[in-house]
Parts: C-alpha cells; structure tokens; sequence
C-alpha cells in the first residue's frame, strides 16, 4: 500500500510528488493521459506540410482560442471528455492529459499574490479573505521561484511583491518608446516594471523536467499513466479516503488503488469534478462554486510614427513594459469597480492585417509601412469569485469512459466590465501622452475561461461553513484528502497563479508529511 | 522481472515454430528512405464544395484582395481558392452557409450595379461592391454577414496564401523584411490516441 496516491501531473501533482518523496513519503502518481516523448512526439514542419495549411481540423477545438494545427494533438478532445454551458455564457475549458498536463505549454509568467489579495475582503469589503498571508507563503514563493529560476525587477511595491530572483532578468538598454511610455505612465502616478518569467530549463519549466525526475530518482514515486481516475473510495466506518478508482484510459478495465492519503492535483475543475462524483467534503455546501479566472482581452493598438516607414530599430523600439495593479490600492479611492488589473505592454511588433479597414496592395503597403512600429497592450483584470458561478454535475452527459461531465455556468458582472473600461480608457491615455497613434481601442474581454487560468471552486477559509478546504489545502470534512491545485483559491487577483499553485503544493505537502509522520493522517 | 503474459505466450508461439529465430532474434529491418512527393505537386485538387459561379467570385475576390505583392506570391498563385473549396468542404454548417451566402451576395450585387458576374467585372467595378463591405476591427465579428463574410475571406486567403508551399518557397529568396510571416512551427505528432 502506497502513503499517499496524487491525482494528476502537472504542475501541483509535480511538485506534490517532488516535496512528498523528497520527505520519504512513497506516492503513486494516476494520469489520465499519455507519456509524450518530447524528442520523438514533436517535429518541425511548415505549414504547408499541415493537411490543413495551419487552419487545424475544422470545429475540431471549438472552445480553444490557443489550438492552431501545431498543436491541435495535445489538448484534451471535448467529443472524448465534453461539458456543458448556458447557450449565453460561453465558457472556455483548456484542458491537457498528457503526463506534465498543461505544464508542458504555459507561458511561464510567474508572480506572487499580494496581502491586497490575501486579504481582499480586508480591504474593500468583498467576499472572504484567504486563511494565509502573503508571509505565510512567501518562503514557498522563494524556493520555487529558485527551483523555476524565475527573472525579474525588484520594485518594492506591496501590490507586487519582489521574489527570489536570478541572474538574467536585465536585457539590454530601455528603447525610446520604452522610456516614452514609462514617462507618461509615471506622469499618471502609474509605477512600470518588466514581465516576471520562469526561465526553467531550455525553455522548459515543466513537472517532467524540473519536479518529477528528482521525485522518480527517489525512488519513492511510481508513475501510472492512462489512469483515468472516476471515484475517491472512504472506509465506511471512518469516513476517511482509503484509495480510488480508475479506469484504463485504452481497455477500460477498473481498478482500485489504496493509500493512507488521497491528493487531489487533477487541475481546478477535474479535481472539484472528482469530488463531486464522489459526494465527499462538501459539507458546506459551497463545493464547486465561486468558480473565478483571470480577464483577458481589452485590446489597444497603438503605432509609434518615428518608427514607420522601415525606421524601426532596436535603440527607438522594442521591448516589452509590465504595468502591475495600480487601481484601488488606497482603501479611499471611489471607482466603480474594486480591485484592479495590470497590464502587459509590447513593443516594436508589427500590426494585425485585420486592424485597417483595407486590402489588396493598399493593405500590403499599410502594412508594410507599420511594421515593427507598434506596441500592443492588453489587461490581466481580476475577476470577482460570487457563488452564482459554479459548476456541477451534469445528470445526463457522460465522458468516453462512462463518467459524468461538469456543467459549468460562469459570466463576467459590472465591476468586471467597468474595470475594462478603465483599462483601455488608461492605455488610451498612456499612449496618448507617450506621442503613439491609437490604431484600434476595444474594452470587450474574451468569455470566462480564456485566460487557462480557471481557479476556485473549491476554495479554502477559516470557516468551514464557508470552505472546503483548511490553511493547509486539507479537507475540512475529510482530513486525509488534500486538493492542491487552483481550485483552493479564494480569489484570483489579476496575478497568472502558476507560482502560487506550486507553492500552496509544496506547503501543503510538508504539512501532509508531517502530519503523517506524528500518525495524524 | 517476469514475462507479461502476451509475451510470454508469444515467445511460446516462436519457440515451437522456429526455434532458431527466436534464439537470435529477428534480424533488423532496413530499407533506404523514400521522401515522398507532397499532394500540391503531384495533383491538382477536384473542386468539390462550391458551385462553379461561386468559386469564379471567390478565385476573382481572391485576386484583388490578397494580391501578389513584392516578389511573393498572391492569393490565386498560393491556389488559396482550391484550397478553400476543400477547407469549407469539411467545415461546420454555419460556416458553409457564411461562405456561400457571402459569394453568392457578391454576384448579386455584380449582376444589380453591373448586369454581369462577379468575375467578370474589372477591378474599380468590383471595389464598388468590396469596398463597404470592409469595415473598421471591432473585437466581436460584425453583425452584418456580408460584413463578417469579407472580414473573413481577407483573413483566411491572407492566411492560406502565407502558409502555401509557393509563399514559403519565395520568402526563402527574399530579403528578411520584406518577407513576412511565413508559417512554420513544431509540429505535434498524435500521442497515443485513444483506440476507439
Ligand atoms: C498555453 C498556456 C499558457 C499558460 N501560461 C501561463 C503563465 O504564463 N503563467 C501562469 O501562471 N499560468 C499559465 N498557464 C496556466 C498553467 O499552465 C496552469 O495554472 C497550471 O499548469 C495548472 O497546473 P495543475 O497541475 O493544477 O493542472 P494541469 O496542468 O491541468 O494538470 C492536471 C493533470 O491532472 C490529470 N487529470 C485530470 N483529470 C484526471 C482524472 N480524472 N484522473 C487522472 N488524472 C487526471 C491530467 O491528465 C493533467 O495532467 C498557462 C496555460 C496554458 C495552457
């Protein structure tokens, strides 16, 4: 019998596996999909060389914005594991099976909530606060943002707490329009940073090269893969998990595997899924709302004139600017929304053809006199977690494997569209003020989910009336069941949670090991 | 570690019938490489989703909206048109009838202002029919759906024409800025997909 079984692969079950093996806890990893051999699995081709010249399959990926034809193989196929939404609020699930989940393709952004976060309901009176603070988890934050060799500027500012940087983050010189649109911002009492970012190895900060080698080396962690787990089992005497259920992603054929601890890392919804279809922890009745994410879209184009006509060059434009949360952050400041949003800036790119009402050689010149004159920006906005957006079982609608589905119900409110409103009025301005000519200007934000970064739902709280999970990432109800992926949060903040999620895992499991050890579990 | 069953059964199944294979192993396989031809430069491709009359309006709004351009290869010399015949073959319904809605209001309004067909008509004529039809981004498509027909047909020849095998073939000759996006990535392999 295993100590512990995690559900999952990516990057909370990774860095489950990594702390509880490092602690000589012997684990059992379950993945619901395949082993990809990154050398063999991946091949440079044109697009050309595509069956669909890089459309992808047709309505092959209907809710995934990010699917093109490259990598149309790796996403999770909604005719195998399909959901359900209202026909007016579209929701968009970005799911992935292989061994590594979406560890293998996110973006690497890495940032730390903040206590304006931590403790939201503090300060403008919204929602709960977390059972933590940002000191309770900033020695986490710091060893994994050393282990993901996360770059960044330190700033000093409380909205945006400096990490264990390393080496690397400095590039070169800030380009003209770079200091351009950093005067005007400071001008507007706006502070400007750079883009926070794991750097990992090669490019890749994934559990399967940077938590799960050290963890298989152990020798403590026996991988499964094609487990497609459908059932947390309990002893019915004492109520406490004692193992799960799993079918062969291929034949089919159950089977159960038994351990002392259960640990959800199954990625927000799929964990909250499991829970669901196993009837455990919800004695609070709050399982599986307040579901939350991160806002993304609020486009604003603009064109740096002096750099038009083929005048780009490295010294003029180029670079990228990070603007962090910078609304809200005195309890007196009277907006019509709360919280806030920050934005990410680019520049020196080359225009969208679809953003000039033109064609043929008045468009090719358009754009060729653009090219690498533009800066692109967008927002990170914040999104309030209400209990109204949930998601549940659907009674009627089963997966490949016979196992029920989620229906997931979640839209954007006021304070979600007039945060927009304020962001692109901001880029506006800001580019404005920095001598840019606005191309395009736009406040709608894609549907809930776009972002991949699906949160809540599970949440975690002092009071268990309110929560399902403790301080800890442990089942009020259930004391031997742990959920460490995003599905703990109880807010999002405008922050990508990737750091987060692994340092709740990392902590939560020493916690787990502890507790184990003192034959607490 | 001990045999899986199959395995074993068929190591079995070896020993009775040809013991001495099975002792050495089968001899490894080797045959040179064969690098086949690519289906564009073999064949043509058979039309098989528009009707004659709309895919005249689509090769003929091809040509004027993605035009060859300095060096490179337009819209009706990347075979942009044929390859949308077959993409829109094997898209979903409601993208069928954009597209065919779209082409067939094209030559309506060729055969109301001018009293001939779309692909007939020179290129001020038809920019008469093109031009309102192209309107300023918005972040949802237009509501109107010859609008959002237009907004899409530009997007997805400016897309078929870059990724054509004679757009990449003529960027690789061109000076680095006046090639443009030419497509080409790392290509996912199926993993072990589910048998079915
Ligand atoms: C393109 C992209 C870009 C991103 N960029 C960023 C970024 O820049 N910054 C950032 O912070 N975040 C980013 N993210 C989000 C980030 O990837 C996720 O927050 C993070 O990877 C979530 O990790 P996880 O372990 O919780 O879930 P996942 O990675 O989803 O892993 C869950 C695992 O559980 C397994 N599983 C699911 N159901 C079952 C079951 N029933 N039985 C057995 N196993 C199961 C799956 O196989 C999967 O491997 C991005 C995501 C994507 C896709």
């Amino acid at each position: 019998m295993y100590d512990v079984l995690i559900v999952g692969s990516g990057h909370s079950g990774g860095m489950a596996a990594a702390t509880l093996t490092a602690l000589g806890v012997r684990c059992l990893m379950l993945n619901a999909g395949p082993v990809a051999d990154l050398e063999r699995d991946r091949v440079n081709k044109s697009a050309h060389e595509l069956p669909y010249r890089g459309f992808g399959k047709p309505g092959l990926h209907p809710h995934i914005f990010q699917a093109n034809e490259y990598n149309a193989n790796t996403w999770v196929d909604e005719n195998e594991v399909p959901y359900t939404h209202p026909a007016d609020a579209s929701y968009n699930w970005v799911r992935v099976r292989l061994l590594g989940g979406r560890s293998l393709f996110w973006a690497r952004q890495s940032f730390r909530l903040s206590d304006f976060e931590f403790r939201a309901a503090d300060h403008d009176g919204f929602g709960e606060n977390w059972p933590i603070r940002h000191n309770d988890l900033a020695p986490f934050y710091s060893r994994v943002e050393a282990q993901f060799k996360v770059v960044g500027r330190k700033e000093g500012w409380p909205q945006f707490p400096d990490g264990n940087f390393v080496e690397g983050g400095a590039g070169q010189a800030d380009s003209e329009c770079q200091q351009r649109i950093t005067a005007a911002a400071n001008k507007m009492g706006i502070g400007v940073s750079r883009m926070r970012a794991a750097m990992g190895d090669g490019g890749l900060a994934s559990s399967v090269n940077l938590s799960l080698p050290q963890a298989v080396a152990s020798g403590k962690l026996d991988v499964l893969p094609n487990a497609v787990v459908r059932q947390i089992t309990t002893d019915p005497n004492t109520g406490r998990a004692n193992g799960v259920i799993f079918l062969d992603r291929h034949t089919r054929q159950e089977r159960r595997a038994k351990a002392r601890v259960v640990v959800l890392a199954a990625g927000t919804l799929e964990s909250t899924r499991l829970l669901l279809l196993s009837k455990l922890a919800n004695s609070s009745g709050v399982l599986g709302r307040y579901l939350t994410d991160q806002q993304y879209g609020c486009t604003v184009v603009a064109s740096m004139p002096e750099a038009r006509d083929g005048k780009a060059n490295p010294k003029l434009i180029g670079g990228g600017l990070f603007i962090p949360r910078f609304r809200n952050l005195r309890k007196d400041e009277k907006r019509n929304f709360i919280r806030g949003y920050a934005l990410p800036l680019n520049t020196g790119s080359s225009p969208d053809p679809k953003y000039f009402p033109e064609y043929g050689e008045a468009l090719q010149k358009k754009l060729a006199s653009y090219a690498g004159s533009c800066v692109t920006g967008g927002i990170y906005g914040d999104v309030l977690p209400r209990y109204e957006n949930h998601v549940r079982l659907n009674p009627n609608q089963t997966d490949a494997w016979g196992i029920p589905t989620l229906h997931i119900e979640a839209r954007y409110g006021d304070n979600e569209r007039n945060l927009c409103k304020d962001a692109a009025d901001t880029m506006e301005e800001l580019y404005k003020a920095a001598g840019l000519e606005v191309i395009v200007k736009s406040d709608k934000v894609n549907p809930p989910g776009y972002s991949i970064h699906e949160l809540g739902t599970c949440r975690m709280g002092a009071d268990p009336k309110k929560s399902v999970l403790n301080q800890w990432n442990q089942s009020h109800d259930v004391k031997n069941l742990f959920v460490v992926d995003g599905s703990s949060f109880a807010t999002a903040g405008w922050q990508n949670p990737t750091m987060t999620i692994l340092a709740l895992s990392m902590r939560a499991s020493e916690y787990l090991a502890a507790e184990l050890a003192k034959g607490n579990l | 570690m001990p045999i899986p069953r199959r395995r074993f059964v068929l190591a079995l199944g070896t020993v009775s019938t040809s013991p001495v294979v099975f002792a050495q192993g089968p001899a490894p396989l080797s045959a040179p490489r064969i690098v086949p031809v690519a289906p564009d430069q073999a064949a043509e491709p058979v039309l098989q989703f528009f009707t004659p009359t709309q895919f005249a309006t689509l090769r003929h709004a091809a040509s004027l909206l993605q035009p060859a351009y300095s060096n490179l290869p337009g819209a009706v010399e990347a075979a942009a048109p044929e390859f949308l015949d077959f993409l829109l073959a094997v898209s979903p319904a409601p993208r069928q009838a954009l597209y065919r809605g779209g082409l067939d209001h094209l030559t309506s309004q060729a055969k109301l202002l001018f009293k001939k067909d779309f692909a007939a008509l020179t290129a001020p004529e038809a920019d008469q029919i093109l031009k309102p039809l192209i309107v300023p981004w918005t972040f949802d498509p237009p509501a109107d759906l010859h609008e959002r027909f237009l907004t899409d047909l530009r997007a997805d020849l400016r897309t078929a024409t870059t990724n054509s095998a004679p757009y990449a073939a003529a960027a690789a000759t061109t000076s680095r800025r006046g090639r443009g996006r030419t497509g080409a990535g790392l290509y996912w392999l199926p993993i072990d997909p589910t048998r079915r």
